[in-house]
């Protein structure tokens, strides 16, 4: 983060409205990206992205290091989005990846568009890692800026990225086959 | 090699998203040549990140977004006015919020230390006792402690040197070292008194002789003969004066001329005057020998009583032997120009010379002879002025009665009456003071103060008190002793001139016998006050003030103030029945027994108001009154609760502050404790 930035975020902080929006401008596509990578529905996701906004803009005094500013405003992100979708779905999202191999049902591939299979394997990744892969494709950022925002030490997010994309593929092997 | 293809994942993706390193990327494009499975999957991941790439392309947000956002942000979050935006982000920031913190709980504690009255006052202020605030019981407690030492040890002091007066114990010692401390008037004398209660003498003696010597001491009467062996080598003059209240002085002088007699002295002088009440008075001036004058002292004391004794020793010695010496010197002069003038006779000049000097010498000689022989006759003779006076000294001689006599009048011609006053002088009867005063409110008054002679006194009295109306009589009768004081039986009594002081006054300032003050409701006050003068008038009465007035309410008032002669008064007030309804009535009587006041001619005041009832609900009990009143009790009430709420806030400020902030603690450790949690389980999730 450049010194620009962080001054900011402080100006933010400090309750400079058009510094607010200069950082809405800037990272409301990375909120909706994990919005959208927890809920996987684009209306809801944009509401989601809404109340954050709000919500940082009243407790944004809580944030005594500006530089954690875009972590914290992508947590309040995830949780609202987690939240919303608790309580669309009643039972708790799949968590444990044995689970999911085992939960999930070998649906005929390759007949199928394979747009929906994909988008299948992705809402059946674990939270994490489907928060990885959107943000990757949808704003294609790097990864720095990925750990940064998910809140990860340095370097993990290519662990993680690699084993959800390991994943998908490996579900998504004989459609991809019958492609290539 | 191995770990490559155990990597494949990770890298594949890396690889694609172009986060591998030059080395990374070499080494893995390397691997992908030799290994067939990690190419078969590079091929499914290329194709699955074009899907990707694709699919997630149109869900990704509008273009737009951010627009949406912003405008969505400043619907929901309005822009606040500059100072209440000041203020709010001012509250966010912590170092405001502890002070505001800090400066209510302060305040909490200042309005419960107000409210109750306590103050904080710390130890340290108290130790040195001068705080100005520390005005109360407790706080002036150091103080006064410390103050109370003195005064504690200063009674005690007393009181023990009270209790050696009477039992003359050892403790005297402690007595003397406390008032060496205090510097309190100290019970020496009484001390000294008794010690020696045996003789009055003693007590002088050491009185005034205290700072002479042991000697002169040592003559006390105890030991006047047993002890003679020091005085005999001193020349020692004595002297005592002492008064004596005798029966007779005639009888006293005689006796005394007999003790003097015994002694071997003399009386040197004696004299005597006569008081005007018959009584004697006189000194004598007696000469006995020193060795008797303590026996002589004591015969002296059974002549009368005793009122007054002294006794003086003044000690000669040194300057009689002065004066030997230096006559032996002058001798020895002598007795040298003697021989001068018979060997050495030759030249006239220088016999004449040793002849003048003869002559000095021999009258300095002559001079100290006479001094020593004055100074023996002192010393062989002591000197007693006794003082005698018959008793009842005081007894006047004569009486005079003084009677002084005050008489105030009401007439109803002020001035007539004090020239009739006026007109009774005559040599028997003296005008002092006479004088007429008349303010400009009209009232008249009279002073005639004069002196009559005795055996006129009654029949003047009597004629004035005839002329008017008495208010009020008095005498006083005054016994003046002539010569002295106490009771006198022979002296005989004579009647001075009585003063006479007369005031006369208008009737109309006279006090009225009777006080009346009633109400008459009716309807018609005019006529009705009207009508009241007219029945006063019938009756004799008279209207001294009236007065009308009408307040906002539509209220008529009419207050009348009249007085009529007591005869009439019963019948005045039956009368007034016939006015309307009479309420509040208050008499008021003021009897005066004693006084001669004609009870059928004495005033009475009757004070009338007639009144009539308005229409209008006055202000003071109206429905607004009373909402007026409930308002401000309650708003009252309010104060006091919110006083009190602010004395229990300020004894639980600190605990629930306290509270708070444990809790706060608390809080943040079990929310970082959670979001550790959390965070292991994702990262378990995965691995």
């Amino acid at each position: 983060m450049d010194s620009n930035e962080h001054d900011i975020y402080r100006a933010a902080i400090h309750g400079d409205r058009d510094a607010f929006e200069m950082i809405i401008h800037s990272s409301s596509r990375t909120l909706f990206a994990i919005a959208y990578g927890v809920l996987q529905n684009r209306e809801e996701a944009e509401d989601v992205v809404q109340d954050t906004l709000v919500k940082a803009w009243k407790s944004r005094w809580r944030v005594r290091d500006p530089g954690k500013f875009p972590a914290w405003i992508s947590t309040i992100a995830r949780h609202r989005a987690r939240d919303l979708a608790r309580r669309r779905r009643p039972e708790p999202l799949p968590h444990d990846f044995e689970s999911v191999e085992t939960v999930e049902p070998r649906t005929e591939p390759g007949n199928a568009d394979l747009n929906c299979e994909v988008q299948a394997a992705l809402s059946q990744l674990p939270e994490l890692h489907r928060l990885a892969v959107t943000l990757r494709y949808f704003e294609d950022l790097d990864y720095a800026t990925i750990e940064q925002t998910l809140g990860l030490t340095n370097g993990a997010l290519r662990g993680i990225l690699g084993r959800a994309l390991g994943i998908m593929r490996r579900k998504l092997k004989p459609a991809l086959a019958s492609i290539a | 090699m191995s770990t490559i293809h155990e990597q494949i994942d990770e890298l594949l993706a890396a690889d694609f998203h172009g986060e591998l390193s030059a080395t990374e990327r070499d080494a893995f494009h390397a691997h992908l040549v030799d290994c067939a499975d990690c190419r078969q999957a590079f091929q499914e991941e290329k194709t699955m990140h074009k899907i990707l790439n694709e699919t997630i392309a149109d869900k990704k947000a509008d273009t737009g977004f951010e627009q949406r956002m912003v405008s969505h942000f400043r619907d929901r979050v309005p822009q606040r006015p500059g100072l209440i935006q000041l203020i709010t982000n001012l509250v966010r920031l912590r170092a405001v919020q502890l002070t505001a913190a800090a400066a209510l709980l302060l305040s909490m504690v200042q309005v419960g230390r107000l409210i109750t009255g306590e103050t904080i006052s710390p130890m340290v202020r108290r130790e040195d006792g001068t705080s100005l605030q520390d005005s109360d019981a407790p706080k002036s407690a150091p103080g006064a402690r410390r103050e109370s030492v003195s005064p504690l040890a200063k009674t005690d002091t007393r009181a023990r040197g009270a209790d050696d007066v009477s039992a003359n114990t050892v403790s005297s010692t402690t007595v003397a070292g406390m008032l060496a401390q205090n510097p309190a008037p100290p019970p020496a004398q009484d001390k000294a008194e008794s010690r020696a209660p045996a003789t009055k003498l003693k007590k002088s003696e050491t009185k005034d002789e205290r700072s002479q010597t042991e000697t002169t001491t040592s003559e006390s009467p105890e030991s006047p003969s047993t002890n003679p062996g020091p005085t005999t080598n001193r020349k020692l003059v004595r002297n005592a004066t002492a008064e004596l209240e005798v029966a007779s002085f005639e009888e006293a002088v005689q006796k005394i001329t007999g003790f003097v007699a015994e002694d071997k002295g003399y009386v040197s002088t004696s004299s005597s005057e006569k008081q005007a009440n018959g009584k004697l008075r006189g000194e004598i001036v007696v000469k006995v020998l020193p060795d008797n004058l303590d026996r002589f002292l004591l015969k002296l004391r059974g002549l009368g009583e005793l009122k007054n004794q002294a006794l003086t020793t003044e000690d000669v010695t040194k300057q009689y032997f002065d004066t030997e010496s230096r006559m032996k010197n002058a001798r020895l002069m002598e007795q040298r120009l003697i021989e001068i003038l018979k060997t050495k006779s030759k030249d006239v000049a220088d016999l004449l010379e040793v002849e003048k000097e003869l002559g000095r010498v021999r009258e300095e000689i002559e001079t100290m002879q006479g001094e020593l022989k004055f100074m023996d006759s002192q010393v062989q003779f002591a000197t007693v002025t006794v003082q005698l006076a018959e008793k009842n000294m005081n007894v006047p001689a004569a009486f005079l009665l003084k009677e002084r006599a005050q008489l105030a009048l009401f007439a109803t011609e002020v001035e007539k009456t004090y020239n009739e006053i006026k007109a009774l002088a005559s040599p028997k009867v003296q005008i002092t003071n006479a004088q007429i005063n008349r303010d400009n409110t009209g009232r008249v008054s009279a002073y005639v103060y004069m002196l009559i002679a005795p055996e006129e006194s009654e029949a003047i009295i009597a004629r004035v008190k005839g002329m008017a109306r008495v208010e009020n009589f008095q005498v006083q009768t005054e016994r003046v002793s002539q010569g002295g004081d106490g009771l006198g039986e022979n002296a005989k009594t004579e009647r001075d001139k009585v003063v006479l002081n007369i005031t006369v006054s208008r009737e109309e300032q006279e006090q009225p016998l009777q006080q009346t003050t009633l109400r008459i409701r009716s309807s018609e006050v005019n006529d009705r006050t009207k009508q009241l003068r007219e029945l006063a008038e019938k009756q004799s009465g008279r209207i001294r003030s009236s007065s009308f007035s009408r307040d906002s309410n539509g209220r008529e008032y009419a207050n009348i103030s009249l007085r009529v002669p007591m005869k009439n008064y019963s019948a005045l007030m039956q009368s007034l029945n016939a006015l309307g309804k009479v309420e509040d009535v208050t008499v008021r009587r003021d009897d005066r027994p004693d006084s001669q006041v004609n009870q059928a001619e004495a005033p009475a005041d009757v004070t009338i108001q007639v009144y009539s009832q308005g229409n209008i609900v006055s202000e003071e009990t109206g429905i607004v009154a009373t909402l007026r009143r409930t308002i401000g009790q309650g708003a009252s009430a309010l104060m006091w609760s919110a006083r009190m709420i602010g004395v229990a806030l300020a004894f639980l400020a600190p605990w629930i502050l306290a509270i708070f902030g444990v809790g706060w603690v608390m809080r943040r450790i079990s929310r970082a404790r959670h979001a550790r949690k959390q965070h292991a389980e994702e990262e378990g999730g995965v691995s």
